[in-house]
């Protein structure tokens, strides 16, 4: 794929670097990247790889703007609140550099679509903020033949990982299994807003690495950033020869969805209820509500009567519970208090229940005067 | 044996926010018994019924893995307990 004056001209810094040149820029061009997740991860890796000529993007997003995105998600500007984020982020990388060819994909992906949704791309950009779509997308990368450049963050702490398929360790060599709702979301927990930025641009120097055959990917390395100590780890990781899809006897044949409660998951016994059921289960009983929030959340909104008790503290504060109490648990969006139900569970107190949607759905259903943090 | 265990940052609440504190032990299990009297409730993430590492938990010890509690904690050392992040 030879490259247009325009394009000598616009890549000039690159051609200098000898290890690119021309002939890297070309790659370049004709490279195909997805991203999943037009995040925080996601903003920066789309803007600097849209701005390094790296011919086809896509950007794949089923959510919409939020003003809470604008922190962090530098993709995004205030005039972008409410539109579909792949929309607006791709007229974004088009205005960026119109030399290339942006794909919008507003779409959530699922078992069902993620063989369409890879298939023509060559490397693919995990920006997620769940850990079922993180195992998903492993999976699919490593049938498919994929690289995938994954990140993650959680306050102010970044992990990153390039896996190439039958070059070194998959995703599920370095965490076998995982299930959302066992950490919080970056919703929930918080995060500082340029962390994405840096560990989103070091997922996009990988993927022009791995384009242009330059350096050494980092592939059976895990790194880690700290942001408050700014200290950055390697720790080398390897294939695990019982890992469930790029093991020597995989479990795992083809992309699966993640079941929300498997059995043998002690969250499999947990009263589900809506904010509805909470709300008529309160006009007839004082059931024990536990609030496992962080205290910055529950000092801006909670439930009047409820206990206080942050997820973090739950296993040493459990016997604050009697076994017979039918605790309802209650956080923002209904994943750590699913998580605290489990706990519960093993603890031997009897039929815990979950607040599904957690206070967003109360406030949504039942009192919007609620104030959520 | 005096070493140095990283916490990861979602199990910073039962270290008071801390992100390095100091451990003892001769080896894995003795250093998570140590840390679990200090922070009580923390090896609980860590560390399943049936006494194995929790599938989106990973300790090393320096830069080596360690996949067994039997693993060795030399003076100087540190334990990183690694936990899988699921933010974008």
């Amino acid at each position: 794929m030879t490259l247009s004056a325009t394009e000598r001209a616009r890549y000039h810094r690159h051609i200098a670097l000898a290890e690119i040149g021309a002939a890297g820029q070309e790659k370049l061009k004709a490279a195909r990247v997805l991203i999943i997740g037009a995040g925080g991860l996601g903003s920066p890796a789309a803007l600097y790889l849209a701005a390094a000529g790296c011919g086809t993007l896509g950007l794949l997003d089923f959510d919409r703007v939020d003003l809470s995105n604008l922190q962090r998600q530098v993709l995004f500007d205030s005039a972008g609140v409410a539109r579909p984020k792949a929309e607006a982020g791709g007229e974004r990388l088009a205005a960026l550099n119109p030399e290339i060819r942006i794909n919008a994909h507003t779409l959530e992906l699922k078992a069902a679509n993620v063989r369409a949704a890879l298939a023509d791309y060559d490397i693919v950009i995990d920006g997620t903020d769940r850990l079922a779509t993180r195992y998903l997308l492993n999976d699919a990368c490593v049938l498919y033949g994929k690289a995938l450049v994954s990140a993650a963050i959680h306050r102010f702490e970044g992990q990153l990982m390039t896996y190439v398929p039958h070059q070194g360790p998959c995703y599920r060599c370095l965490f076998p299994q995982g299930r959302d709702g066992i950490v919080a979301t970056c919703a929930e927990a918080g995060v500082l807003g340029v962390l994405p930025g840096v560990l989103g641009t070091l997922q996009a120097t990988e993927a022009i690495k791995l384009i242009t055959g330059v350096g050494e990917p980092l592939i059976g390395r895990l790194l880690t950033y700290d942001a408050l100590d700014m200290r950055f780890q390697e720790f080398r990781v390897s294939r695990r020869r019982d890992c469930a899809v790029c093991g020597d006897a995989p479990s795992i044949t083809e992309p699966r969805d993640q079941d929300p409660a498997p059995a043998g998951d002690p969250s499999g016994g947990v009263r589900r209820l809506s904010a509805g059921d909470l709300q008529e289960l309160l006009q007839t009983r004082a059931p024990l509500l536990v609030d496992v929030r962080e205290p910055y959340e529950f000092a801006a909104g909670h439930l009047a009567g409820a206990r206080h008790i942050p997820l973090g503290e739950l296993p040493r504060r459990l016997a604050e519970i009697p076994k017979d109490a039918a605790p309802v648990f209650i956080c923002r969006s209904g994943g750590r208090s699913l998580a605290a139900c489990a706990m519960a569970l093993a603890a031997g107190i009897a039929s815990p229940a979950n607040l599904e949607g957690g206070l967003q759905a109360w406030a949504r259903e039942v009192d919007p005067t609620l104030a959520v943090a | 044996m005096s070493c140095t265990i990283r916490i990861a940052s979602p199990l910073r609440s039962y270290t008071a926010g801390a992100a390095s504190v100091a451990g003892s032990g001769a080896t894995l299990s003795a250093v998570l018994a140590h840390l679990e009297a200090h922070y009580p409730g923390i090896r609980f993430r860590m560390i399943d019924e049936q006494e194995r590492i929790r599938p989106h938990m990973r300790l090393f010890v320096n830069a080596s893995e360690a996949c067994e509690l039997t693993a060795a904690v030399r003076d100087g050392d540190t334990v990183h307990v690694i936990c899988a992040l699921s933010g974008g």
